[in-house]
């Protein structure tokens, strides 16, 4: 890369530091160049503006649909019980909300993506509000995900979910890279209202078919998402897709939010070496705030390490 | 002095100090120490070539007296999942790396009692003998000291006898860090101290040889025992010049005495950007994509490395203690060119070969990484009974192989 290229990119980076949001050339410069750390740098901006030095994370406990629900009370860092899968009738998601929420006690109960729920209901507005409705009586505390390439009608889709009262956990991007992932996430960006009905974006990185995302691929759609799209407020990254070290550097490239961090594991290797360890060390290290919550988006107080483990 | 002062003297091309160091490493952010290595990285590679080796990392023995305390691979004398390969053991290892475009074995082992110099110098022979243009890059400045303590030799006659035998150049393992704080804590001062290990890399130097350098971080040590490591090689190598690389990995804990957790991406990420900005004098930084991954392997091109290391085809140590990553050459190379680089093969002294062998010619994919031994293989390759025991197991041994 030449030193001009190079000093285009410092420009681009200032500019953002300075509060003038990036132009159509900026983003250009950003996307075409391999400078990564460049493109880092001002999505951290961005990201700070925001989020301050704040990073926040969910512990969940997933339910599989079919599987047997935890027995006893959840363990105390559960932030969300996110029952997963695709439910086969109206009757079988409803009843696995309730299911799932009698479980969890006080902890919100998550679940289902906006697809399937729209496929399930035939692709037919009125049942699918129908369904909506039925699910958030029955206690679903918000939608699990809303995947914006699967959306055909992103307007009427929103308009749905504000009119259903739930809100979705998240807006998914596939790891469509270059010209369609941009022209994706510019279209997100023109979405009115779209940030008060999901509550992050989530770029996700692409696992299969093969061949996998690369650490850079996935690195500059987390940063191009904040740098591009300003009416979502996060930026979340998947523990569970990412691995925990691809997601604590991700944090440092425009990220805010850590989603799916397993509760378990503390029995099986120690509480060191635990999920919910790891992630407030993964956090500190990367220099910011850990800020645990739970499925509502409410900040939680599960203590320290040291306070959840005493004793040992 | 501020970290943008500090900053502002790497962009001008200005030495760090051991302070200056520290104080970048403990404050500058992680994003500001990658822009800086890259600075480096970029002013020492401006072609934006991405080099990388395919060999095969072979470890002959695994029986070993040092006992460290980070280590999941070693087994005692006289253990049952102790083993020694045979020398047939390693010509058909030879020949896979050879089959898939290889140039060199990688080959450390064990500090194992009972296999004498003469057992390696054969073993040189035998391999240089069948393979005349194949590279042996071999044996950590511990395993030569080692050799030295078991033959009562000093280190340059056993230098000297090894390049007789056909060593061309030697690794830098061992090294973990170059402090003897740390090496206590560690239970590997006895195998080799700081000094020793800097000393053992002279002789290896001054013998005509070259040689990596290496660095285990995140087990016991300070930061300012990071710094002090890398200062070390640096001195070292305005002295010698003899390294042509480094590469920095965290410490596994799985499976290990010490126990612990692993440091995080961003360590890795801070570690090797900074080592970028001190080892000012080494021309070729590795990524250690076999313990972080491929993805944050990937990523540290943008934090001062110029080298995705070794295809590897074979790799025990660090997967006893819970790494278990994998990339061929193809793999190796969509990394490289996806993060905006040419990928080039290159040799250990980082001469280039040409571009990826794969297009060239017809390689199957690979998606796991050899293994030394299959688990279970027990048997004793019967070339060790010519070679004197050291330890009662290894002569019982030797004794049942001459029966069989």
């Amino acid at each position: 890369m030449s030193e001009d290229v190079t000093a285009a990119l410092e420009q681009v980076v200032e500019n953002v530091t300075n509060g003038v949001s990036p132009s159509e050339a900026d983003v250009a410069q950003l996307v075409g160049s391999p400078d990564l750390i460049a493109l880092g740098m001002a999505a951290d901006v961005v990201r700070r503006r925001r989020h301050g030095d704040r990073v926040t994370f969910v512990q969940i406990v997933e339910a599989p649909l079919g599987a047997a629900l935890p027995e006893g009370p959840l363990p105390a860092q559960t932030g969300e019980l996110r029952v997963t899968g695709r439910p086969e009738s109206d009757a079988v998601a409803v009843g696995a909300i309730r299911a799932a929420v009698a479980c969890a006690g006080v902890v919100p109960v998550t679940g289902f993506s906006f697809a399937d729920l729209d496929d399930l209901s035939g692709h037919n507005v009125g049942r699918l509000a129908k369904l909506l409705s039925a699910l958030r009586e029955a206690g679903l505390a918000q939608l699990g995900e809303v995947s914006a390439e699967g959306l055909q009608d992103p307007d009427a889709a929103l308009a749905l979910l504000r009119d259903s009262g739930l809100v979705a956990a998240r807006l998914t991007l596939g790891a469509a890279t270059g010209t369609v992932g941009l022209s994706l996430m510019r279209q997100v960006a023109s979405w009115h209202g779209v940030g008060e009905v999901c509550r992050c974006l989530a770029p996700l990185p692409r696992v299969a078919p093969s061949p996998p995302s690369t650490g850079y691929a996935d690195l500059r759609q987390v940063a191009l998402a904040r740098l591009l799209v300003d009416n979502i407020d996060s930026i979340q990254v998947d523990w569970a897709l990412y691995g925990p070290k691809l997601a604590q550097v991700a944090l440092t490239f425009g990220a805010d939010d850590v989603d799916a961090v397993p509760v378990a594991g503390a029995k099986e290797q120690g509480w060191r070496r635990s999920p919910g360890e790891v992630i407030l060390r993964n956090i500190a290290g990367a220099g910011f705030t850990a800020v645990p919550r739970n499925g509502r988006f409410e900040a939680v107080d599960v203590g320290t390490g040291s306070e959840r483990h005493a004793g040992r | 002095m501020s970290v943008e002062s500090i900053a502002s003297k790497v962009r001008s091309g200005g030495r760090l100090d051991r302070a200056e160091a520290l104080s970048l490493y403990a404050d500058a952010p992680t994003l500001l120490l990658g822009q800086l290595a890259d600075t480096i990285r970029r002013r020492k590679h401006p072609a934006r070539d991405v080099t990388y080796i395919i060999d095969r990392n072979v470890n002959y023995t695994n029986v070993c007296v040092a006992r460290c305390a980070f280590c999941a691979f070693y087994r005692p004398v006289g253990s049952d999942e102790g083993y020694v390969l045979g020398f047939d053991e390693l010509f058909r290892k030879i020949d896979e790396t050879l089959a898939v475009g290889g140039v060199q074995v990688l080959l450390q082992g064990g500090h194992n009692p009972d296999l004498p110099l003469e057992w390696y110098e054969d073993l040189f022979r035998a391999i240089k003998a069948r393979y005349p243009d194949f590279k042996l890059h071999a044996l950590s400045p511990p395993e030569i000291l080692h050799l030295s303590r078991l033959s009562q030799e000093p280190v340059p006659a056993v230098v000297a006898r090894l390049v007789a035998a056909g060593l061309d150049s030697v690794p830098g393992g061992g090294a973990e860090i170059l402090v003897d704080r740390a090496r206590r804590l560690l239970n590997c001062e006895s195998k080799a101290t700081a000094d020793e290990w800097l000393s053992v890399m002279r002789t290896v130097h001054q013998a005509g040889l070259r040689s990596t350098a290496t660095m285990m971080y995140g087990s016991v040590e300070r930061p300012d025992e990071r710094i002090e490591h890398l200062y070390r090689l640096r001195e070292l190598q305005d002295e010698t010049g003899g390294f042509t690389a480094f590469i920095t990995w965290s410490y596994q804990p799985t499976n290990t005495e010490l126990g612990g957790v692993e440091a995080t991406g961003v360590e890795y990420l801070r570690t090797l950007a900074l080592s970028r900005l001190v080892l000012d004098n080494f021309d070729n930084l590795q990524a250690s994509w076999v313990t972080q991954g491929g993805k944050v392997g990937q990523l540290s091109l943008a934090y001062g490395a110029n080298d995705m290391g070794s295809v590897m085809i074979e790799e025990n140590v660090v997967r006893a203690a819970g790494a278990e990553f994998c990339m061929d050459e193809a793999e190796i190379v969509r990394n490289i060119e996806d993060a905006g680089f040419a990928p080039k093969r290159r040799t250990m002294a980082y001469d280039i070969l040409g571009g990826p062998l794969f297009r060239e010619r017809d390689i199957p994919r690979r998606t796991e990484l050899a293994v030394a031994r299959r688990s279970g293989d027990t048997h004793v390759p019967a070339e060790l009974a010519q070679y004197p025991a050291r330890s009662r197991p290894g002569k019982q041994q030797r004794d049942a192989v001459s029966d069989s």
